[in-house]
């Protein structure tokens, strides 16, 4: 079989979780957790199959418009579509190890994985710029209001963040875009309300998501801070008399990390799945944008490919979360 | 009995009683104390629960503002398609046109698409079309309300698919426990891992048209409601019945259980009498929770075009349709996110005020 540099990295990347889980925390863990993936795997894969086999209209349909019918049949058996159902799996399953995803319905020729490869960067990039950002701004706001509890502020802070949080993304949006509408037409500085290329685009995805996501690692550091500070340690360290900063950030910040790092594994989750609303609204080609475009043009198999990249990297990087987190906490048995 | 063997105890010595120590106070048997009587009128935890939520003046003004905004979106359509003047209108362009048509969510008028609300000035004619219409002449105020009765159509349906199939699971699960409380688990966390939204947009492409085909008779709105609220109710119910079954495990040691089982209580009516009504806590704070997501995704869903289809009234199809004319006619764009904003924030500090009456925590 033909590997190519992605897949050798992916293969890499996951021996290596393994190896290192395995070798710190125990091969009962690397056991169970290979076991896990598999299952977790094969349950996407099937679903995802059935959903594609039961889906009326196929490849040959969008190819023949005006075939007789021998050709029609002709197509069906090449493409291997009059398999029994097992069978059809069976085939499906060998060509994901292969990390063949076929080809696309829409475009003839086009390589569902070519498909996926060119938008996975671009969410990639938002994603991971919009997480840093949520990081470095929730997790000091949570401190903040951590450390001014029962107070106003801590009140007004968690009550904005956790309202935008709440908003969902494609009303947001819409609401940035009227506000930029609204600046250009009064000749006012703005910025893009679509589109993808230049620098610039990424500020207000990136600013969007990262506003609405810092609500929820506020709310995290707040409460872990809180329980931290409620610690006999904490009241030691103020009694000996050292100052209130060096209390809260050397020592109870330290130890509420860990439910931080735990938190961020499955809220990545949508680095990899692409911000769905977000590339819609704004037009920019990433994952998600073509998943839904391959939704309203029926092109099953750039779906199907869309939904086992992104469950597998879901796995994976609850795996890594998992092994990090038994590293940075060795009283945690991760088994 | 305590048999230690630690040495130096003498049993001799185990019980030193001084008799200035003893205050023995007789009491016939049978009587209680004055003091245990005050204050111990029982109550059930709902009623308890009920009198906390009452006490949160948040949570009860948002209740009063999602209670009028869904009783007035069944209820004031009635009135409104008799509010307004006859206009000039029709297909000709000269017929006489009365409310019960132009105020009808789906009534299409191309002759009238696109205007700005009527509303200001204050007039004759503002309650022809007070938030204007849209690109194919229905009226958004209408149609506001025709996308709050699906939304919350779809919600319920959501729940009882949720409630019923979680609870049912649930308790079995976390009664039972075994092999099949394994499997169960097993099955969530593969739910779990799946991007829910894409599983959905990929059942609404799969499946979409059979349910478009179901109800052929009327219009095809209530299949695809029909396909979403089962499409999402699919992903939401392994969360309830891992809340159910984490409870009905918890509850399952108490001792109130025990005591039933003792006296002789069939299994059956265990769970039927003891065990569900104590799990409407958990159950009735995910709901309020599960009702919040339901609703925004529904609109998401149908915003992104795989979820209800037009001549539907969705929030979410609503912004699609107005995203494109945002530079033309930008108050399209507005009223049905401005909808969508106050239904989110309304449910979620209700789901706060519910979550926190159910489950009162200290001050932290």
């Amino acid at each position: 079989m033909e590997l190519n540099i992605p897949e050798i990295i992916a293969i890499l990347l996951v021996a290596a979780v393994f190896t290192f889980g395995g070798i710190r925390i125990g091969l009962r863990f690397v056991l169970r957790r290979l076991a896990g993936l598999i299952f977790v795997m094969l349950g996407v894969s099937f679903i995802t199959f059935i959903l594609g086999y039961i889906t009326p209209g196929s490849a040959v349909d969008l190819l023949c418009s005006k075939c007789t019918a021998a050709k029609y049949a002709a197509l069906h058996h090449f493409y291997g579509l009059d398999l029994p159902w097992y069978q059809q799996y069976w085939n499906f399953l060998t060509n994901l190890l292969h990390f063949n995803l076929g080809l696309s319905f829409e475009i003839r020729g086009l390589k569902v994985t070519d498909i996926l490869a060119s938008g996975i960067p671009i969410s990639a990039e938002i994603g991971v710029l919009a997480v840093i950002l949520q990081v470095l701004i929730g997790v000091p706001v949570g401190i903040y209001a951590a450390v001014r509890a029962g107070k106003v502020s801590d009140t007004v802070l968690m009550t904005v963040s956790l309202m935008i949080f709440a908003l969902p993304t494609f009303v947001i949006i819409p609401f940035y875009q009227l506000l930029m509408v609204a600046l250009s037409q009064h000749n006012l500085p703005f910025l893009p309300v679509s589109g993808w290329g230049d620098p610039i685009d990424f500020v207000a995805p990136v600013g969007i998501l990262a506003m609405v996501g810092m609500g929820f690692y506020a709310r995290l550091t707040r409460t872990t801070m809180l329980e931290v500070l409620g610690q006999d340690y904490v009241r030691t360290a103020r009694a000996k008399g050292l100052t209130e900063r060096v209390v809260v950030y050397r020592h109870a910040f330290r130890n509420s990390l860990v439910p931080l790092v735990t938190a961020i594994g499955p809220a990545m989750a949508f680095i990899v799945g692409g911000a769905f609303f977000t590339e819609t609204l704004f037009n920019i080609p990433g994952i998600g944008f073509m998943a839904v475009s391959a939704i309203q043009t029926k092109d099953m198999p750039v779906v199907q490919g869309t939904v086992i990249i992104v469950a597998a990297a879901v796995a994976i990087m609850n795996l890594i979360v998992d092994v990090v987190y038994g590293i940075l906490d060795p009283r945690i048995k991760v088994a | 009995m305590d048999t230690t063997d630690k040495p130096g105890v003498n049993i001799h010595n185990e019980i030193e009683v001084r008799p200035e120590e003893l205050e023995f106070v007789p009491q016939a048997p049978g009587t209680v104390d004055a003091e245990e009587l005050e204050g111990s009128k029982s109550v059930s935890p709902l009623q308890a629960a009920i009198r906390r939520f009452w006490r949160d003046k948040r949570a009860v003004f948002f209740l009063a503002v999602v209670l009028v905004i869904l009783v007035g979106s069944y209820l004031f359509p009635l009135i409104y398609v008799h509010l307004g003047p006859t206009i000039q209108g029709g297909i000709t362009g000269t017929q006489a046109v009365p409310p019960t048509q132009y105020h009808d969510p789906y009534q299409i008028d191309l002759l009238r698409s696109d205007i700005p609300g009527t509303l200001f000035p204050l007039g004759s004619q503002s309650l022809v079309h007070p938030l204007g219409t849209d690109a194919i002449g229905r009226d958004i105020f209408a149609r506001l309300m025709a996308g709050v009765n699906i939304s919350i159509e779809v919600a319920l349906m959501v729940e009882v698919f949720d409630i019923g199939l979680g609870i049912l699971l649930g308790a079995l699960a976390g009664w039972f426990g075994g092999w099949f409380g394994m499997v169960l688990d097993r099955f969530t966390d593969i739910v779990f891992e799946f991007p829910g939204l894409l599983l959905i947009l990929l059942i609404g492409a799969a499946v979409g048209p059979i349910f478009d085909n179901i109800f052929k008779g009327q219009s095809n709105i209530f299949g695809r409601m029909l396909m979403l609220a089962l499409a999402i109710g699919l992903l939401s119910w392994p969360l309830m019945m891992r809340y159910v079954r984490g409870t009905t495990l918890e509850m399952k040691e108490r001792q109130f259980i025990e005591a039933a089982h003792t006296v002789g209580t069939s299994t059956y009516n265990i769970l039927t009498k003891h065990i569900v009504p104590n799990l409407m806590s958990i159950v009735v704070v995910a709901s309020t929770l599960n009702i919040l997501a339901t609703i925004i995704g529904e609109a998401g869903i149908s915003l992104l075009g795989a979820g209800l289809k037009p001549p539907a009234a969705s929030l979410g199809l609503m912004i699609a349709d107005a995203t494109s004319k945002i530079y033309t006619s930008a108050t399209e764009l507005i009223w049905p996110c401005v909808v969508l904003v106050i239904l989110v924030i309304s449910f979620s500090f209700v789901g706060d005020g519910v979550n926190d009456a159910f489950n009162p925590r200290k001050k932290d």
